[in-house]
């Protein structure tokens, strides 16, 4: 039987390959110790994609292999991709979820704006109503009465 | 008659004695035989990923949610344990993939060695993540609604909202990769046996190949699992 097929890959290789593991494990839990900020995330997953780039070309020799392999495997992780970030695209915008109006939550945003503009259109000396907002005259009754015809 | 009983099993009765044992009469060839099986094992492998997948995004979903939680929550883990799991369950990883060069080299001996610490190493990596379960379980450290924290710098986790969520997604986690673990030790032991049993050599090998994928696949799930929870 012929063994033209598969491809024995060198202690040597599979040995680099475990070193370079080792030293991006390590690498990550020191990373880990460093302030980043909002970059902690991608840098820690990104690290582990590496990693996992590494067991899956070599430990499991998907370069060497049949190319029907890899396109099974990039398929999958197509689909991965596709699962977290449709998933993501719902609940990281889902809003006030405590919300069960009938109405869509952008028309009560539109209803809130026609509220908010109507009121800054109101001209302020229609807004006194306690008597503290009337420090000058009487005639101010009539200004009030005056506004009221107007709306 | 007699020229029809003589022609017809003569051609069957030669390919019998022409072909390997382990060669089944649906394949053509050894290496057809070979390449069907490593695809069926890829498909596979991408429902374990697809499986393992729906966890990740629960996780995605939940610190996207609450991440002051899950940095809160992480810190909690033994960073020092999960470090050494993860070099434990990498050179695994490296000893499954010596034994499939030494079984193509015809080297049955040193392939069963490799097997036979592949499963040491195992073993270990469930003997530390017993220790980190267990203390966990002494504060109270439980899976959703029992989760009750007290102790040591667990106390600290009754004042996070949403914290028994990190443990939840912690426990199932890591308790499906266990499971896994445990099932590829079975699978190990069972491929070293029969190793030693002389089933395998370069013409036939492939349940030690298949094995060792499925053992790559479970080091590569550890691989996103030990930063996302321990170290972020």
């Amino acid at each position: 039987m012929s063994d033209d097929g598969h491809h024995i890959l060198p202690k040597a290789t599979l040995l680099k390959v475990f070193g370079g593991l080792i030293f991006l494990t390590v690498l990550t839990v020191a990373v880990a110790y460093v302030p980043l900020g909002p970059l902690a995330v991608p840098v820690a997953i990104g690290i582990a994609a590496t990693k996992a780039t590494l067991v899956v070309l070599y430990f499991m020799a998907l370069r060497y292999d049949n190319p029907v392999n890899a396109l099974t495997f990039t398929i999958g992780i197509i689909m991965v991709m596709v699962f977290i970030t449709f998933t993501m695209i719902d609940t990281a915008f889902r809003g006030d979820m405590g919300n069960v109006d009938r109405q869509t939550m952008g028309e009560i945003e539109r209803e809130q704006e026609a509220a908010q503009q109507q009121q800054e259109q109101i001209p302020s000396e229609q807004l006194r109503v306690a008597p503290a907002d009337y420090p000058d005259d009487r005639g101010a009754d009539a200004g009030a009465a005056s506004g009221d015809s107007d709306s | 008659m007699a020229t029809d009983t003589d022609i017809a099993p003569a051609p069957t009765e030669t390919d019998h004695h022409d072909h390997p044992a382990h060669l089944q009469h649906h394949f053509v060839s050894s290496e057809q035989q070979f390449d069907s099986a490593k695809l069926g094992m890829w498909l596979f492998l991408i429902t374990e990923i697809l499986l393992f997948s729906a966890m990740f995004v629960a996780y995605a979903v939940y610190r996207q949610w609450h991440p002051e939680t899950f940095v809160a929550a992480s810190e909690t883990l033994n960073v020092t344990m999960g470090t050494i799991n993860t070099i434990v369950l990498l050179t695994s990883s490296l000893t499954v993939a010596l034994s499939i060069h030494y079984i193509q080299k015809d080297e049955v001996k040193k392939c069963i060695y490799n097997l036979g610490a592949t499963l040491v190493l195992a073993g270990g990596f469930m003997v530390i993540k017993y220790f980190e379960y267990t203390s966990k379980f002494e504060h109270g450290a439980y899976p959703g609604g029992m989760f009750d924290p007290h102790g040591g710098h667990y106390a600290q986790l009754a004042d996070v909202p949403f914290a028994s969520q990190f443990f939840s997604i912690y426990f199932v986690m890591t308790g499906i990769h266990g499971l896994h673990v445990i099932i590829g030790m079975a699978v190990i032991g069972w491929v070293a046996v029969r190793a030693w049993m002389g089933s395998f050599s370069s013409e036939y090998y492939t349940p030690v190949e298949l094995t060792g994928l499925y053992w790559h696949l479970v080091d590569i799930v550890w691989i996103f699992l030990f930063p996302m929870l321990y170290l972020i």
